[in-house]
């Protein structure tokens, strides 16, 4: 077997300059097919008011376009992070309300001096000595997000400990109490009544008024608004961090994603979409009462974006119109034909039945519909990519080690004293003792190996390191810092990552993308500078994929013909192979490999193991958990055995192997005394 | 000054009320403990549940509140109308499971849910295209009887209540408790995996915890239409969702945990709305539900925490 290996030697590795033609790098400019396609339904929308010149059509096009709005809001939070949540019509009860209380007769508190300044800046007025609000609507849009985003924050926080069902359950909550708090006071709401009289917007001296028209367009401008910020957002750090915490939260945080940060970021911007839709939704409607925003509401934008697709920008918008419309044109002309039909044929239940009515039925269908048969929706998030050519497809096998490492950089810092010392470390789950006392110390440019039978507190010690458990007792000390209990997104920035015995990627994401997420930490585009996307941003993002093309062009052809492929279609040994870039990525000073090599064949595991090899020869200190011997013996100077949560024994692999606890703890009391 | 004889007369009513959201919270619970899912569709197989009773007592020609039995003909006449309401949501139950969950079993994530969500709102527009929008006078036979207690009432209704739901809940205790599939489920709901290794029949205990939630359901039904004289296909959502808080109160997966969060529930409310105000019954029982979850996930008597391990 490794006669044939050694054949295959001296690897291929596609210089980086094949790389630069990968689809993977293109992923950030938008191909001129895609950019005419964008410019012609552009086109099309804007001549849409004076085509049709029906107002009835064009109002209710204006109001799908609303619901269009709320459900790219949704997907940001339900689509890329995620976050089922069941009370999203809350934020635009919020938005509505804002709007429709400080544009209306609503409050009329006694007019002071104290509201003179207001008066000189146009936002309140004095009309028979009581204010009048009418802040315009232009300042609302902006302020109504902020105040909806303040809210999803805030219904966002007690959450974030939550696991899927009970998230929506809290947010359901939420949902249910924002409408009843809306219903029950009427000083600012007018209660179940509804605020009446909310002012239409002005620009430039014209005013809105009822006409459809005008609300169409500011719809339109503010769906194509959020669609390229949903879409900018996406292909950024902040949306691949949202997507890793859809994924698989736990690897996210281990890939230094700040978990709070980012879900309240996606319940923020997810919240303030529907705020501003909500300032125009009620601006156009000039009323708001609270039964516009229960949990109908919420399910039906739920269903817009479940049909759509859930994560994809241009299907959201698309399932939302399809519903909206579908509602408002399609089942109401459905019903004349049906009662025409009806009085022809002289039917009682025919002339007077009104499919209108059976929308949520429609609605109920096609969740299950969806869920049972096309999970993914209409247009899915993912689209598929070409087969491998056959040659694509075999793979070289690489003895020697990674070449072109040189890539990997920043690895040859120096420390004094040991890199990680762990001291005395001791974790409980209840009665259990995991690990008690444990102390262990690698050495700048070490490579240690962790082995012991099966429970005896290898990964549990990962996981203390790593911030993922939290230790009872003891300290962890990285390059002379102490770690002990900080998150697993501060452990990965100060140096250390992981892979995970079970791997941990992101399924549905490519090796590209999952790549990408390793370098979480070391990159720095914000949510703002992915929107605006000034040039700085640009290239950190093009220098990250280029630099994501360089670690996995260490694995020769195993991965880079695959870079834009879901890792779930991967083979075991690939997944593999991927997590290790992904925490190659993220610039590591020590790597923890978990059981790196299970699941490979030989020829596999000699590769990888000369590959981890060549990384600590460029500088890079690894903890190994192995359980094959070979493995340890060739890579490890120093063994550290762990038998029931305890360290027995530490040493070379030589003397270790001779230990009488060792043999003891792995073969049985009656063999040590052989 | 707080009338302490109004007070218990609304303990009396919260323990009418409890029993039932008990008996519905007891469906979520089955559910959950076996799948790790959150039924919505339980929402409305309740609301069906008081269409079967309904069309039940309607089928042995009684109609609207004047027409009172006693004796043997009631006791019949109930245990007609609870036999088709039981068994009729129970198969409802099982067939919802069957159809449009079970292909979705083990897929991770929240799938599971917003399928319910949808057959949900199946159900829900099907009644509504079915019996119509308006709320429909519930039969009741039961004869008007009173018992005076320190100033306060008992109805013949409310001591009827309280012994169904007792009879039914002891039922279920003893079946979980000293029955081959009783024990299965309870084997299924510690660990799926293992159970199956041991030979239990996952896909039967799944039913039987469907089956028995949902006809559980379908008491509750008949309780909330003999309590309140009516039922409509909007009542399914608000009394889903305070027996969901009960569930999660009690600690979800629990049984014992949905009788008391039932009872307590049902307190809430009846109590809320006398010393509070009834408009803010609601917002009391969702930020219960909020706070439970946020704070003491696993309830009053749950092991399994609905936080991320």
């Amino acid at each position: 077997m490794s006669e044939q290996v050694e054949e295959k030697a001296g690897g291929v590795v596609p210089p980086a300059t094949h790389a630069r033609a990968l689809p993977a790098l293109r992923g950030l400019a938008t191909p001129p097919m895609r950019a005419a396609g964008i410019a012609l339904v552009l086109l099309a929308a804007v001549l849409f008011p004076p085509l049709i010149h029906n107002d009835g059509d064009i109002d209710a096009m204006a109001n799908a376009l609303s619901f269009a709005a709320l459900a790219l809001g949704l997907n940001i939070v339900v689509g890329f992070a995620g976050l089922l949540d069941l009370g999203y019509a809350a934020f635009f009860a919020i938005g509505a309300y804002a709007y429709g209380a400080l544009a209306s007769w609503q409050l009329h508190p006694a007019w002071s001096g104290f509201w003179q300044p207001f008066a000189w800046l146009g936002l309140v007025a004095q009309v028979n000595g009581s204010v009048h609000f009418q802040v315009s609507f232009w300042l609302m849009l902006p302020i109504a997000a902020a105040i909806a985003a303040t809210f999803g924050i805030l219904f966002g926080a007690p959450t974030l400990r939550l696991k899927g069902d009970y998230l929506a359950i809290v947010t359901l909550g939420f949902g249910e109490i924002v409408p009843i708090v809306a219903r029950n006071w009427p000083t600012v709401t007018n209660g179940a009544q509804g605020l009446n009289g909310v002012l239409p917007p002005q620009l430039f001296g014209y005013d809105f008024g009822v006409s459809a028209t005008p609300y169409y367009y500011v719809g339109l401008a503010l769906v194509a608004f959020l669609m390229f910020a949903s879409q900018r957002l996406k292909v950024s750090r902040v949306g691949r961090a949202w997507m890793a915490i859809r994924e698989d939260e736990i690897a996210a945080a281990a890939m230094g994603v700040n978990r709070v940060r980012y879900k309240l970021l996606a319940f923020a911007i997810g919240a303030a979409f529907a705020g501003a839709t909500g300032t125009l939704y009620v601006a156009k409607l000039q009323t708001a009462t609270p039964e516009m925003f229960m949990f109908p509401v919420s399910v039906m934008i739920l269903v817009m974006v479940v049909f759509g697709g859930m994560g994809n920008v241009w299907g959201v918008v698309v399932g939302a119109l399809i519903l909206q419309l579908l509602q408002s044109w399609f089942l109401q002309d459905l019903s004349g034909w049906v009662n025409a039909f009806g009085r022809l044929v002289d039917i009682g239940w025919l002339q007077h039945v009104q499919l209108v009515s059976s929308i949520e039925l429609i609605f109920g269908i096609i969740l299950v519909v969806m869920m049972l048969y096309r999970r993914e929706g209409l247009i899915p998030a993912t689209r598929r990519v070409a087969a491998l050519s056959l040659e694509q497809q075999s793979a070289a096998v690489a003895r020697g080690g990674f070449a072109g490492l040189e890539s990997l950089g920043g690895v040859d810092e120096r420390c004094a004293g040991p890199l990680l010392d762990i001291d005395n470390l001791t974790v409980r789950f209840g009665g259990l003792v995991a690990l008690r006392g444990v102390s262990l110390a690698v050495p700048a440019y070490g490579v240690v190996a962790v082995i012991g039978p099966n429970g005896s507190g290898k990964s549990t010690l990962f996981n203390a390191v790593t911030g993922l458990v939290r230790s009872d007792d003891g300290q962890i000390h990285f390059a002379g810092r102490q770690i002990t209990g900080r998150p697993p997104h501060v452990v990965l920035e100060r140096g250390i990552a992981r892979t995970f015995q079970n791997i941990r990627l992101f399924p549905n994401l490519t090796v590209m993308e999952n790549v990408l997420i390793g370098m979480h930490a070391r990159l720095h585009t914000g949510a703002l500078g992915a929107l605006v996307r000034l040039p700085p941003t640009a290239r950190e993002e093009r220098a990250a994929r280029e630099r994501a093309i360089e670690i996995l062009a260490v694995f020769g052809n195993r991965l880079l013909p695959r870079v834009d492929h879901v890792v779930s279609s991967l083979s075991y040994a690939n997944r593999r192979r991927v997590e290790i870039a992904r925490a190659l990525a993220s610039r590591p000073r020590l790597l923890l490999l978990d059981e790196p090599t299970a699941g490979m064949n030989p020829a596999e595991t000699l590769e990888l193991a000369d590959q981890i090899k060549s990384l600590a020869r460029r500088g890079l200190s690894i903890v190994l958990i192995e359980h094959k011997l070979d493995v340890v013996v060739n890579l490890a100077e120093t063994v550290v055995v762990l038998d029931h949560g305890e360290k027995i024994a530490e040493g070379s692999p030589a003397a270790v192997r001779q230990d009488p606890e060792v043999i003891r703890a792995y073969l049985g009391r009656s063999a040590a005394v052989l | 000054m707080v009338d302490y004889t109004v007070l218990l007369q609304q303990v009396i009513n919260g323990v009418s009320l409890g029993a039932m959201y008990a008996l519905l919270a007891i469906g979520f619970t089955l559910v959950y403990g076996i799948l790790e899912l959150i039924n919505f569709a339980h929402f409305n197989v309740f609301m069906i549940g008081s269409f079967f009773g309904m069309w039940a007592l309607e089928a042995l020609g009684l109609s609207g509140q004047s027409q009172v039995l006693t004796g043997l003909a009631l006791a019949g006449a109930l245990a007609f109308a609870f036999a088709i309401a039981m068994l009729g949501s129970g198969v409802l139950g099982v067939a919802i499971e069957r159809i449009a969950l079970r292909p979705l079993r083990g897929i991770p994530g929240t799938t599971g849910m917003i399928t319910t969500i949808g057959v949900s709102y199946i159900l829900f527009n099907v009644i509504l295209l079915a019996a119509g929008a308006d709320a429909k006078n519930f039969p009741n036979p039961l004869p008007t009887r009173r018992w005076q207690v320190a100033g306060a009432v008992i109805d013949l209704r409310e001591v009827l209540i309280w012994g169904i739901a007792l009879v039914l809940m002891v039922g279920l205790q003893l079946f979980v408790s000293r029955t081959r599939l009783g024990k299965a489920m309870r084997a299924t709901a510690q660990d799926a995996e293992a159970a199956r290794m041991m030979g239990v029949d996952v896909d039967r205990v799944v039913v039987a915890a469907f089956f028995l939630g949902s006809a559980l359901a379908g008491a509750a039904a008949l309780i909330f239409g003999l309590y309140y004289n009516y039922t409509s296909f909007l009542i399914g959502y608000t009394a889903g969702l305070r027996a969901f808080t009960a569930a999660v109160l009690g600690g979800i997966g629990s049984v014992t945990g949905a009788m008391v969060g039932g009872l307590i529930i049902g307190l809430i409310e009846t109590l809320g709305g006398q010393l509070i105000a009834v408009r803010w019954t609601d917002v009391i029982i969702f930020s219960i539900l909020v706070l439970v979850l946020v704070f003491v996930p696993s309830g009053l008597f749950g092991r399994a925490a609905p936080t991320k391990s």
